[in-house]
């Protein structure tokens, strides 16, 4: 890409993950493009986008992921999770069981992802008022129990996605800052020439500490 | 990742012919069968291809390529590799349909090269818009179609002709005839299509019209929120009708299917059948992107459905392991396309690692949706003339088709000097131009990988820089 925003402070990997349907690719497309296509194809695999924001001055570079959200896929997708630092969990607020399936998908993230990746639970279609199935204070409290943060969105309209991608991405940074300050980081992974590798700290108890590799 | 470095390991079954039959997969003594049948082995093969992809000499010209000695004598792997060249060289050139066959000489292969500026002249070139010579071309090719098709002809003659691109007008019936699913002798068809059609609704009647268990139940809402969002450009995928049928089409399938289900991607698969089988019915070469099925008679969209249903069966066959648990046929070409580029072109596949390119990362779609996403569909319809002319040995050459398509984007993706720039391309390739030719271009580049790699293992193995 000619049009390269390479100059970079940090580079986070984060995945978009939920069951089909539920919005993940306009989600995508509503951060990275500022577009939204109410018939958008269904994910085949993974796909990826990017976009930098700025946190404390300093340029945050967010790789996204976007997977599929058939069952069939997660052979594949799970591979995906490896190195990701974020994961966007979307259900769909109008769909109770996108919502069910939630604790599906964070079996998911405990047994292929790091287990210090910070989780955003995104209760998407916000927009959908009418239709609602699944109400804020019950998706929120079980946020809370599970230690995730918790967000309700609207690719359509546009609400709370910006703040979405931004609150995951800065809680990323203040681990990783504060982190970087207490340990060197370890060099075992491949990472771009101009980022310094970035540990994430342990999001909510501290008994064991990963290294993790940011990319 | 873990799972899928099992395959790394298991080369030998891709290089060699697998003895032992793996489930969902084509039998390896069909496979030889078919071979032995079309008599596809060494040089005679390329001689058929070399027929087939061009219209500039008649089938009975053949006769005067053979006695050039390619098939009484052992030929070797560089002179098959610079007569390939050469063809496709000349092929490429060709503005009118000369019958000359001394431009394929092969005795003068080294001189030819020469003239060849890229080292890997299979791969496509933008063509000069030439549409008389195209038109010509198609009118002569309509004509060996329509003189093949009056005699009862063998399967084999069929997919010859039909290897290099099937004309619009006999696509539909050329169609079923290479899916397997019309018979060949004429006397029987309207019984078997008759027959077959009525099976298709039969199984409606049986699966989709009645009450579902819960794992079909799973099915069909899966099913139902992949159709309606397909091509949400195209006004004919906007209409309830349509997506009535991709529904029961797809649900069908997938009940007769259990090993794999429908698994998201298998539904663009359905189209390039439905809308061959389509425009059968359409008046006046209107264009199908904004035709009413309304207006078609129901008994119609009755044989495009059961039709299309039989096809799409038809050609899944070959590739059903793309679609079981953990994808382990996709998995298995993910890595065989790897090895491949590594041995083909050693440069662009340190590039890709050079800045941690996973081939899973782009050629998964590639391989799971048969290249549907990445082209658009007038070039789809054309590639298919292609897989279904290849019988059951699609499957593997599907693999090449993708080889041969990460190379014509060489030169790009090598200018691309980060991961970001480097996935965003892969993912989003600019084919939107794209026509038959391209196609054309792209399907003879795969054959020439297929002839100098499937069957020699150790091609270019030591040689990992052939630039």
């Amino acid at each position: 890409m000619s049009t390269r925003d390479d100059e970079y402070d940090y580079l986070f990997k984060v995945v978009l993950i939920g069951d089909s349907g539920v919005g993940k690719s306009n989600l995508l497309a509503r951060f990275t493009r500022n577009e939204f296509n109410l018939e958008s194809k269904s994910t085949i695999g993974v796909e990826f986008a990017t976009r930098s924001i700025q946190v404390d001055g300093k340029t945050i570079k967010a790789q996204i992921w976007d997977t599929a959200g058939q069952e069939r896929y997660r052979a594949i997708t799970a591979a995906y999770y490896r190195g990701a630092v974020g994961a966007l969990l979307v259900y769909d607020i109008a769909k109770h069981l996108t919502y069910e399936n939630v604790e599906r998908w964070l079996r998911e993230l405990r047994d292929h992802a790091d287990q210090n990746i910070v989780i955003m639970l995104v209760g998407n279609k916000s927009d959908l008022r009418h239709l609602r199935a699944v109400l804020t204070d019950e998706a929120k409290a079980f946020a809370e129990k599970n230690g995730l943060s918790f967000i309700e969105t609207s690719a359509l309209d546009s609400t709370n996605v910006d703040n979405a991608f931004q609150n995951i991405l800065t809680e990323i940074y203040r681990i990783v800052s504060q982190k970087q300050i207490r340990d060197p980081p370890e060099g075992d992974t491949i990472r771009p020439q101009n980022v310094e590798p970035i540990d994430v700290k342990p999001t909510m108890n501290t008994d064991s500490v990963r290294k993790q590799c940011c990319q | 990742m873990d799972g899928l470095h099992s395959f790394e390991n298991d080369k030998s079954s891709f290089w060699k012919k697998n003895s032992k039959a793996v489930p969902g997969r084509p039998s390896p003594k069909k496979e030889v069968q078919r071979i032995s049948r079309t008599k596809t082995v060494g040089p005679a093969s390329y001689h058929e291809f070399q027929a087939s992809i061009s219209d500039a000499w008649a089938v009975e010209d053949d006769d005067f390529c053979l006695t050039s000695g390619v098939d009484s004598t052992k030929i070797s792997k560089k002179v098959s590799q610079s007569a390939a060249l050469n063809v496709l060289n000349v092929h490429r050139t060709f503005e009118a349909p000369v019958h000359h066959c001394e431009n394929v000489n092969l005795s003068v292969q080294e001189k030819n090269v020469t003239h060849v500026k890229n080292k890997f002249p299979g791969r496509p070139r933008p063509l000069p818009s030439s549409t008389n010579t195209l038109d010509k071309n198609t009118e002569s090719k309509l004509e060996r179609f329509e003189t093949l098709l009056a005699n009862t002809p063998t399967i084999d003659e069929l997919a010859q002709l039909s290897w290099s691109g099937v004309p619009q007008k006999v696509r539909p019936i050329i169609w079923r005839l290479l899916a397997g699913y019309l018979p060949i002798n004429q006397e029987r068809r309207q019984t078997i299509l008759e027959r077959k059609r009525q099976d298709y609704w039969n199984l409606v009647q049986q699966y989709y019209d009645t009450e579902r268990d819960e794992a079909s139940q799973d099915t069909y809402h899966q099913i139902h929120i992949d159709v309606p969002r397909m091509n949400p450009s195209v006004a004919l995928f906007q209409q309830e009708t349509v997506q009535k049928m991709f529904e029961r089409i797809l649900f069908i399938w997938a009940i007769r299917h259990p090993a794999s289900g429908y698994v998201q991607g298998i539904n663009d698969l359905v189209t390039p059948f439905f809308v061959v089988f389509l425009q059968e019915f359409i008046p006046n070469n209107e264009p199908f992107e904004t035709f009413s099925l309304n207006t078609l008679h129901q008994d119609k969209l009755d044989i495009i459905e059961a039709d299309s249903f039989w096809c799409l069966s038809k050609f899944l066959d070959a590739i059903q392991d793309n679609y079981v648990f953990a994808q382990l046929g996709i998995q298995q070409k993910v890595n065989q396309l790897k090895e491949l580029i590594q041995r083909v072109d050693n440069n662009l596949h340190c590039h890709l690692m050079q800045h941690n390119i996973d081939y899973l990362q782009f050629s998964f779609r590639w391989l799971n949706n048969l290249l549907t996403r990445e082209l658009p569909l007038r070039c789809t319809i054309r590639l298919w003339d292609t897989y279904l002319a290849e019988g059951d040995s699609f499957a593997s050459f599907q693999l090449y088709v993708c080889a041969a398509f990460l190379l014509y984007w060489r030169d790009m993706l090598l200018l691309e000097t980060d991961f970001q720039g480097l996935m965003l391309l892969l993912q989003n390739l600019p084919t939107q131009d794209w026509r038959s030719s391209n196609i054309d271009m792209v399907v003879a580049e795969a054959y020439r990988l297929k002839v100098m790699f499937a069957d020699a293992p150790n091609h270019l193995q030591n040689n990992r820089n052939p630039r």
